[in-house]
């Protein structure tokens, strides 16, 4: 042991300078004495042997972290931490923090029972101050790091090859064809040997299609207009009509609200409220109902404010579009230490999601293990959105907003940073005079007459109260609002660049920098090195790149399971290998084809998909067809399906006549003056209206009492398809809920308004619910219960009980 | 399918406007044909499990470990001594905190207790004590979502929705998870979310008060009214049904207010006291003309559980004025006071109505208490070591699990992590948690996530 501890003696000082020799010279190995060779045979190589080598060598199964502890460079070169040894530095090596079991490294060996003794990692510490003297070579080839991707063999793969231009198959059949998708329908039932359904009734028909684009009923003199419409364009000017009406995108756009989770509030532990997200909710219903291309749309949400402008109105819109960013999820409560990797965890999640069908989020701790998406492809990405400065909505240690874009002229802004800036001036002022002068008072107490020092003190006491009121009111200048528009929007961070892997996901733990480009298996393009900014500008393009294999696959798809209430994917958000693969793949990419073509205009793509004889059959069923397809995947028929939500409640306002068609604006939330939410008393609230339900507030930390009963999105995940839930508290709320028999009665009441008689009031309370005629055996029905009740409580009960009536039934909620 | 009913439509809307409802054989058949698909119908677990339903009692805010369960004789010897805490503390340095309650042992297990709660030491026979859970966040958001869900961060299913999901109900006319809440907890409803569980298993919250589940009370007047109602809507859904293949979600739908039409009836009897005996209230200290406090949430989980409810969660207090007791431990008086005969009360009338063997009941909150001081007499988050119990469903009574070391600062010996508390649970119902799953987003999730192992030691 002696003769060790000489040797370390030996080294300490001159150490550093031999290790950075041998480190430049590495054949010279002047280190390399006998002493040291046997220190390291002997203590050293034994127990890397043993209790490392399984992982960490060339003959390890898999190697682990990308470390090699086989041979000198190995060990010099580090894995995917970074070098495991600072030589001459026992302390900041990785490889000696890793055998300490600390919190601040990897725990080695990972089993507690296989930790090093304290002698062993004594002999490692030693080694390390030496300068790790190691007379291996170069440890020979080995398992590299795993490739867990094999792009190449992805890049053939479905869904990663090229959007194909698919022939129109040929069929039998061709009578029934109405345009190009109808081949693929019918060529894929022919296989089968299947028969479409037969065609839907025309009232059934202008039900559907009215409840699809726009969310609401047809009136009565919709149907009436339809069915007096004999020429053969009567269809498709009912589907121009529709898609001009400012419902649809109220509807379309309540849609694209599901899939990127948009919500009112923050989603940290206080549920911050955030006013101005409206915006971001409008602009989508406006961008639905302009036909805003979609590679536009795209560009407008990722990278809007650094977008060319014609006019200001222009430049707010595209500002408000980068909401879609904004409005990532909250975490926790607290400010410094604010978790922003699960901030962008959750931006990158969705945006993987929505544009591009992939689940991205996996790759935050490793590479994905069923697609091809890596590690390096989420930290080149993270890259971006780190250069990027998110809005601040407010969080329980800091009750404010901060960092919103302010949409101003540069005069504006200045006044009002200026009046900020001379308020707290003067209040600071207004203090130290106060604190001077309660000094001069205290003074005062000190001395004196009782009567005059008792005067003093209580001088000094009141001055205490004024200061205090005066922190108070300097405390509170942040939650004063602005005199100028704010925007729940974001904007270049001032400090851009390229981001570090965190190893495991851990931010605490930075790996190697990755420079910021798009998903490998895209191309990989990257910035340009003379790029400035965050890279937002180039990710929007890489995204709507018209060449990209997913985006026009993606929401084609999304459009066409709106439709008919089931995808060609039927995993929307989810076209990896854990999704569904498409049962019309040709059918998928002849669309995403006429899509570009288009100019991605999604109002052509409505107009191509409801033409087809596919989406005018009826529901009725065959049981031919059940035993072979009994999930309707090859769309034998059309499928019978639940409003969602918001159309359950909109048809009740609609039908009800109470309805208010305007649009909505911003919600009475309080203003951030009186800002004092916390974990224990975070914002909740229900501000009903007679507006549409797209209108309604939606929070993170809770649902809305009457749509969240009926499967209302999820606002902390993207919601690519609702779910449809059959349950008895759907019932009670149809039952005894006060608004449910509040639209009754409306609806009772405008019926005996606009009809006379018992029989023409049934036949038009009908026609308004449910879009026909009662049966005369139903009509008979109505009647005798409206007269039962008549007798006993009233005309205006009966009414209201025969309404609630129509209200319940499956087919006022459903659609075929 | 068509007309082999017993009587023609127009006799029944006859029938209905004489005020008598008439729900009809023909569901139940169609229905019974489709049991499979049914979500709610009971089904076995993956083995036999004890339990067969589950009480959860939650303790809002950070119930102290030390101050209660977790008997610590060098805290009261060591008092106002400063200690260099380790992980999980919330500061560095801090004078040590005596407790204000002695421990004395309860039942004939001996099992030292505080006297926080009096009534509860004496049912330690029928408890399983542990005094080695282990979260991993000291925010009342992240623990509180963590214990119900396995999740710290991201909103997930509740652990009463996963038992839903695995076991269904026994009664159809109650919902399978209930959740008698007076305020929401942190974290809001998440706390008994389904998230992406089918909405059947959500839980229903039961506020105590008039109407303790939304819109439980008949709004239409008149009598005889509702059911002549759901009579001609189900006359007419029946056309409906008819023409639409007979469609089991549909047929579930015209159920489902037969079911909510039974719930108007059937959740009022089981909210309602007058039954119970003057000596069960006594029992639980529970008196006729107020029913409310944790008292009444207990005597309301043992009517609920015995109706089928298949889990029901009783969380005592909100967001604020709950246990975390920064500043005073005294505001915990009041709360202890509050649950403490409830829970024993509970306890021992499951167990002289032969429930508490198939009945586990679960006692846990959001993390402990620091052993240092935080305000003058208070303690802060802890969430290194702290106690929770279960009793019943096949668990050992009498014993104590795991040690913390001699502060009470962390677990000395054979830490039960919240996922492992979970793991636990889901064994005594009769499930492998690794194969509870659930395909959502593209993979298949667990309550447990990728953790957790059964503490098999806690068994019978």
């Amino acid at each position: 042991m002696k003769a060790i501890a000489g040797i370390i003696l030996a080294a300490l000082t001159p150490g550093a300078w031999c290790v950075q020799a041998q480190d430049q010279g590495g054949s010279g190995d002047a280190g390399l004495s006998p002493e040291r060779v046997e220190f390291f045979e002997k203590k050293i190589r034994p127990v890397l042997v043993e209790r490392c080598y399984s992982c960490h060598s060339a003959t390890s199964e898999k190697l682990k972290g990308g470390l090699r502890l086989d041979s000198r460079e190995g060990l010099r070169k580090g894995g995917d931490t970074g070098p495991a040894l600072i030589l001459g530095d026992p302390d900041r090596s990785l490889l000696v923090r890793a055998i300490l079991r600390g919190e601040d490294a990897e725990k080695m060996p990972p089993k507690d029972a296989e930790r090093l003794r304290p002698d062993q990692i004594r002999d490692f510490r030693d080694w390390i101050r030496m300068g790790a003297p190691d007379p291996r070579g170069s440890g020979g080839p080995g398992p590299a790091r795993p490739p867990a991707v094999h792009f190449e063999e992805a890049r053939k793969r479905w869904p990663f090859t090229p959007v194909t231009e698919p022939k129109v198959p040929e069929v039998q059949e061709k009578a029934w064809l109405r345009n190009p998708i109808d081949s693929f329908i019918l060529a894929k039932l022919e296989e089968k040997q299947l028969r479409p359904a037969p065609d839907a009734e025309r009232r059934t028909l202008l039900r559907r299609v009215t409840l699809d684009l726009t969310g609401l009923p047809p009136t009565p003199e919709e149907m009436d207009a339809f069915l007096a419409d004999t020429s053969p364009q009567a269809y498709s000017r009912v589907v121009d009509r529709l898609l001009a009406s400012t419902a649809y995108g109220e509807r379309w756009g309540r849609h694209w609200l599901d899939v990127v989770r948009y919500s009112d509030t923050a989603g940290d532990n206080s549920d911050f409220p955030i006013p101005q997200n409206y915006k971001y909710r409008n602009y989508v219903i406006t961008a639905f109902n302009e036909d805003k291309p979609y590679d536009r749309f795209i560009r407008e949400q990722i990278a809007g404010d650094l977008l060319p402008f014609k006019d200001l109105q222009e430049k707010h819109s595209n500002l408000v579009a980068t909401g879609y960013i904004a409005n990532a999820r909250r975490f926790g409560s607290v400010v410094k230490d604010y978790p922003w990797h699960l901030t962008i965890e959750d931006t990158i999640d969705n945006m993987g999601r929505t544009f591009l069908g992939l689940t991205a989020s996996c790759t935050r701790c490793h590479d994905h293990k069923f697609d091809p998406l890596t590690n390096e492809d989420y930290y080149a990405l993270y890259g971006i959105f780190e250069s990027t400065r998110y809005p601040w909505p407010g969080i329980e240690l800091e009750q404010y907003q901060r960092d919103f874009v302010p949409f101003a002229t540069p005069e504006e802004i200045e006044k009002g940073d200026k009046e900020r800036a001379d308020r707290k001036t003067a209040l600071e002022a207004s203090q130290k005079a106060l604190e001077a002068q309660k000094k001069m008072a205290e003074i005062g107490a000190g001395g004196g007459s009782d009567d005059e020092a008792a005067r003093a003190k209580q001088a000094a006491q009141d001055l205490a109260k004024q200061i205090d009121a005066i922190k108070g009111e300097i405390a509170r200048i942040p939650k004063t609002p602005f005199p100028y528009e704010t925007l729940y929007a974001v904007a270049e961070a001032k400090k851009t660049g390229n981001s570090k892997v965190q190893i495991k996901g851990d931010p605490t733990r930075l790996g190697r920098e990755v420079p910021r480009r798009f998903f490998e298996i895209f191309g990989g393009q990257a910035l340009s090195s003379e790029a400035k900014g965050s890279g937002r500008y180039q990710l929007a393009e890489w995204l709507s790149d018209p060449q990209n294999p997913l985006t026009a696959r993606v929401m084609v798809n999304r459009i066409w399971s709106y439709h008919f209430g089931k995808g060609i994917v039927q995993t929307p958000s989810d076209f990896g290998r854990q999704g569904r693969p498409p049962t019309h793949p040709e059918l998928l990419d002849w669309l995403a084809r006429r899509f570009v073509e288009c100019g991605w205009s999604v109002k052509e793509l409505h107009r191509l998909i409801l033409a087809s004889h596919a989406y005018r059959l009826s529901c009725q069923d065959d049981p031919a067809a059940l035993a072979v397809d009994p999930g309707n995947d090859l769309f034998w028929k059309f499928g019978r399906r639940r409003l969602e939500a918001e159309a359950i409640r909109d048809s009740l306002l609609l039908v009800s006549g109470t309805l208010d068609r305007r649009m909505g604006e911003g919600h009475p939330i309080p203003p951030m003056t009186g800002w004092e939410y916390t974990e224990h008393k975070p914002f909740l609230a229900v501000y009903d209206h007679q507006l549409r339900s797209v209108y309604l507030l939606t929070q993170r930390i809770s649902r809305h009492p009457f749509l969240g009963i009926f499967d209302s999105a999820d606002t902390n995940a993207g919601t690519p398809a609702r779910i449809t839930s059959t349950t008895s508290l759907q019932a009670l709320s149809l039952l005894n809920d006060p608004f449910f028999h509040a639209q009754a009665a409306a609806f009772a009441a405008r019926l005996r308004r606009e009809a006379k008689t018992s029989e023409t009031r049934v036949d038009r309370a009908y026609l308004l619910a449910l879009g026909r005629p009662p049966s005369d055996e139903e009509r008979t029905q109505a009647l005798d219960y409206l007269g039962t009740w008549n007798s006993r409580l009233g005309e205006g009960e009966a009414w209201e009980s025969f309404a609630r009536v129509l209200f319940r039934l499956s087919e006022f909620i459903y659609v075929r | 399918m068509s007309d082999d009913q017993s009587c023609t439509r127009r006799q029944v809307i006859r029938s209905l406007v004489g005020g008598s409802v008439l729900l009809p054989a023909f569901l139940s058949r169609l229905l019974a044909e489709d049991a499979a698909r049914d979500p709610l119908a009971p089904r076995p677990p993956q083995f036999p499990g004890h339990a067969k339903r589950v009480i959860f009692l939650f303790l809002t805010g950070g119930v102290s470990h030390m101050d209660t369960f977790d008997h610590k004789p060098r805290l009261f010897s060591d008092d106002g001594k400063t200690m260099v805490a380790g992980g999980g503390l919330s500061q560095d340095k801090k004078q040590l905190l005596r407790p204000m309650w002695e421990f004395r042992p309860g039942g004939r297990c001996g099992t030292l207790v505080s006297d926080l709660f009096p009534h509860l030491r004496e049912r330690m026979d029928d408890i399983a004590l542990i005094n080695s859970m282990k979260s991993d966040n000291n925010e009342h958001f992240e623990a509180t979502l963590a214990m119900h869900t396995g999740s710290f961060t991201f909103a997930r299913p509740s652990i009463g929705s996963w038992v839903s999901y695995g076991l269904g109900t026994l009664n159809q006319n109650l919902p399978s998870f209930m959740v008698i809440a007076p305020k929401l907890p942190f974290t809001g409803t998440q706390v008994f979310s389904n998230d992406f569980l089918p909405a059947y298993h959500q839980g229903t919250r039961v506020i105590p008060g008039p109407e303790p589940i939304p819109h439980l009370a008949p709004r239409s007047r008149g009598e005889g009214l509702q059911e002549a109602e759901l009579g001609l809507a189900e006359a007419f859904d029946r056309n409906f049904l008819k023409d639409n293949g007979n469609d089991s979600e549909l047929a579930a739908r015209i159920r489902s207010f037969e079911t909510a039409y039974r719930m108007q009836t059937e959740a009022p009897d089981a909210f309602d006291l007058r039954k119970e005996s003057d000596e069960t209230l006594k029992l639980y200290g529970l008196e006729r003309s107020k029913p409310q406090g944790f008292a009444w949430q207990c005597l309301m989980a043992r009517r609920l559980v015995e109706r089928g409810v298949r889990f029901v969660e009783l969380i005592d207090t909100g967001a604020y004025d709950n246990w975390d007791a920064h500043g005073d431990m005294k505001t915990c008086i009041p709360l202890a006071k509050n649950v403490d005969q409830p829970m024993a009360a509970l306890l021992q009338d499951l167990k002289r109505r032969g429930m508490l063997d198939d009945t586990l009941v679960v006692w846990t909150t959001e993390f402990g208490r620091t052993p240092g001081q935080d305000g003058p007499t208070g303690r802060g988050h802890h969430s290194a070591v702290f106690s929770s119990w279960l009793a019943g469903g096949g668990t050992k009574g009498g014993i104590v699990y795991g040690k913390s070391d001699e502060l009470a600062s962390q677990v000395a010996e054979k830490q039960v992590h919240i996922h492992d508390f979970h793991a636990t649970i889901l064994h005594l119902l009769g499930f492998d948690h690794t194969k509870l799953t659930y395909r959502h987003a593209g993979r298949d999730f667990r309550l447990t996530d990728v953790y957790g192992t059964v503490v098999k030691d806690l068994l019978t």
